[in-house]
This record gives C-alpha cells, sequence and structure tokens, in this order.
C-alpha cells in the first residue's frame, strides 16, 4: 500500500449521497452536446433515455475520504481514465443513489517520476433500487 | 424500435469506419454546461493557462461520451454495456479528431463482442485508449 493507508480502507463506503431527481431537458442536452441524434437520447417522451455515458456526472458528495484527504492535495490530480459498467438506463424522473467507496490505491513510476492512483467506485442505484452503473474513475496524483 | 447489429455480421478483426469530427471550443462548453463540469480548463483558454494548461481541453468524460456514441451508431442504441478508458494526452479543441475501434473477440455465449477504442488526433497520435463490450442482437 503506497502512502500511510491503513489496507482496510480499500472496499469501505466512505460517501453516501441522493441526487436528481433527473429531467428531460438535462437528458436531451447531454445528449445534444456529445453530437448525439438518435431518438431515444434526444427526443422528450415515454422511450427517453440517458445518453450511456451520462452516469459520470454523479460523483457524490465527498471526493475522497479524510484519511486520504489528509495525504493527497485533491488539486494535484488528474482525471487518468474510468471504467464504466453499465445496468439499466437511467430516465426522467429516477433519483440517483450514489455510494462512493475507495476500490484501489496504487503506485507507479514513470519516467517523471512517482505517482499514486486513487481509484473511487461509484455504485448508482435508482429508487427501485435497480442497479444503474458501476463507475470506477481512476486518478492519478503526482 | 432501433435496430441492433447482428451478432453474426460481425467477425474478429473487422474494424469500424473511423469517424472524423471538428470538434469545436463551443462544443466542448456545451458539454461542460450539460456534465456540470463548468470549469475554466474546460471553457476558457486564459483560464485553462492559468492551470498550467496550453489552452483549453476537453472533458475526458466528453472523449467516452463520444466513443460511446460513435459505437452505437454503428450497433445501435442500447448496445453498449462496458466502457474502459485511460486519458493519455490532452484533447485540445479546436481540431479535427478520430474516433476508432476494432472487434477483438466475440462471446457467442453471451451474443456480446470486445473492442479495442481510441480518439485520435490528425496525426494518429492516441490520446484516449480504451476497450469495450457491446450486447448485440
Amino acid at each position: 500500500m503506497p502512502l500511510a493507508l491503513d489496507p482496510a480502507i480499500i472496499g469501505q463506503e466512505f460517501d453516501r449521497s441522493v441526487e436528481g431527481p433527473v429531467t428531460a431537458e438535462e437528458l436531451v442536452a447531454f445528449a445534444r452536446a456529445l453530437g448525439e441524434t438518435h431518438p431515444v437520447y434526444t427526443e422528450p417522451g415515454p422511450g427517453l433515455v440517458a445518453h450511456p455515458t451520462y452516469c459520470v456526472r454523479f460523483r457524490g458528495g465527498r471526493f475522497y475520504p479524510e484519511s486520504i484527504l489528509k495525504l493527497i492535495d485533491v488539486r494535484s490530480g488528474f482525471d487518468a481514465g474510468k471504467d464504466i459498467q453499465l445496468g439499466e438506463p437511467i430516465r426522467p424522473g429516477d433519483t440517483i443513489e450514489v455510494r462512493s467507496t475507495v476500490h484501489e490505491v496504487y503506485e507507479k513510476t514513470g519516467r517523471t517520476g512517482s505517482m499514486v492512483f486513487v481509484v473511487i467506485r461509484y455504485t448508482l442505484t435508482n429508487q427501485r433500487g435497480e442497479t444503474l452503473a458501476v463507475v470506477d474513475n481512476r486518478f492519478m496524483h503526482r | 424500435m432501433a435496430v441492433r447489429l447482428r451478432f453474426e455480421d460481425v467477425r474478429e478483426g473487422d474494424e469500424l469506419p473511423v469517424r472524423s469530427l471538428f470538434l469545436s471550443k463551443d462544443q466542448v462548453r456545451a458539454y461542460a454546461r450539460a456534465a456540470g463540469q463548468w470549469s475554466p480548463r474546460f471553457t476558457d483558454d486564459e483560464g485553462a493557462r492559468r492551470e498550467g494548461l496550453p489552452g483549453m481541453i476537453a472533458p475526458g468524460n466528453m472523449s467516452m461520451g463520444l466513443l460511446a456514441s460513435f459505437l452505437e451508431a454503428w450497433a445501435g442504441p442500447g448496445t453498449l454495456r462496458r466502457l474502459g478508458t485511460t486519458f493519455r494526452g490532452l484533447v485540445l479543441p479546436d481540431r479535427t479528431i478520430r474516433l476508432c475501434a476494432a472487434v477483438t473477440q466475440k462471446e457467442k455465449a453471451s451474443h456480446s463482442i470486445e473492442l479495442d477504442v481510441w480518439l485520435e488526433g490528425d496525426e494518429g497520435e492516441r490520446w484516449v485508449l480504451g476497450t469495450a463490450t457491446l450486447a448485440l442482437a
């Protein structure tokens, strides 16, 4: 484990928040900003669902748990990448519960020195308890 | 009902037709607004330079979104099941980018396919790399 972190932090939930309800206007604006033209993502109505990457905008109420914030300056970080697993589509009217856990912390040494990667897993569920997406976000800190 | 690409019509090694598009600063700003990422680095050259960047950049999430739309334009809406990306370089707007993908594996039992996906610049430099899973009909 890089940094002076307790390994028990891995897998621990450090934030749970609820966002929404999602509106049709938000979903359409998001899809259109990507140049999306398919009606299922751009036309308000009973068939409208969120673009598959809409889920990445939900990041919970706290960026990192306190134990990481003590060791890392969040402003030094870059978004290094994401993995999204999609479940049920997000629909207008959905409220989204976001559970944040520390999924992984690891160190890499590259040409420019050592980097610490923090992977936060966001698990999104709707008001019916259905899983909408699991998003692993890798942040890199120099 | 939207048309989905059929599993039988895809072969390992198939390359998707490359999609070239001009990514404008206004489109990046529209995305930043719609995605709740309204921050100087994504909206304003001067603000981005104050953060040590060469100018305003496109959010990594936007690159993912463009790749997702590219894949579903080929296979049909609702086909994307997984997308994993690494943001390797800065995607600067006001230039042409290319969206690319190739089929690496077919899974008969689940009617799903695996792909390598990437977003590259005019000279072939790959700024975003990833893999995706699509569920086909």
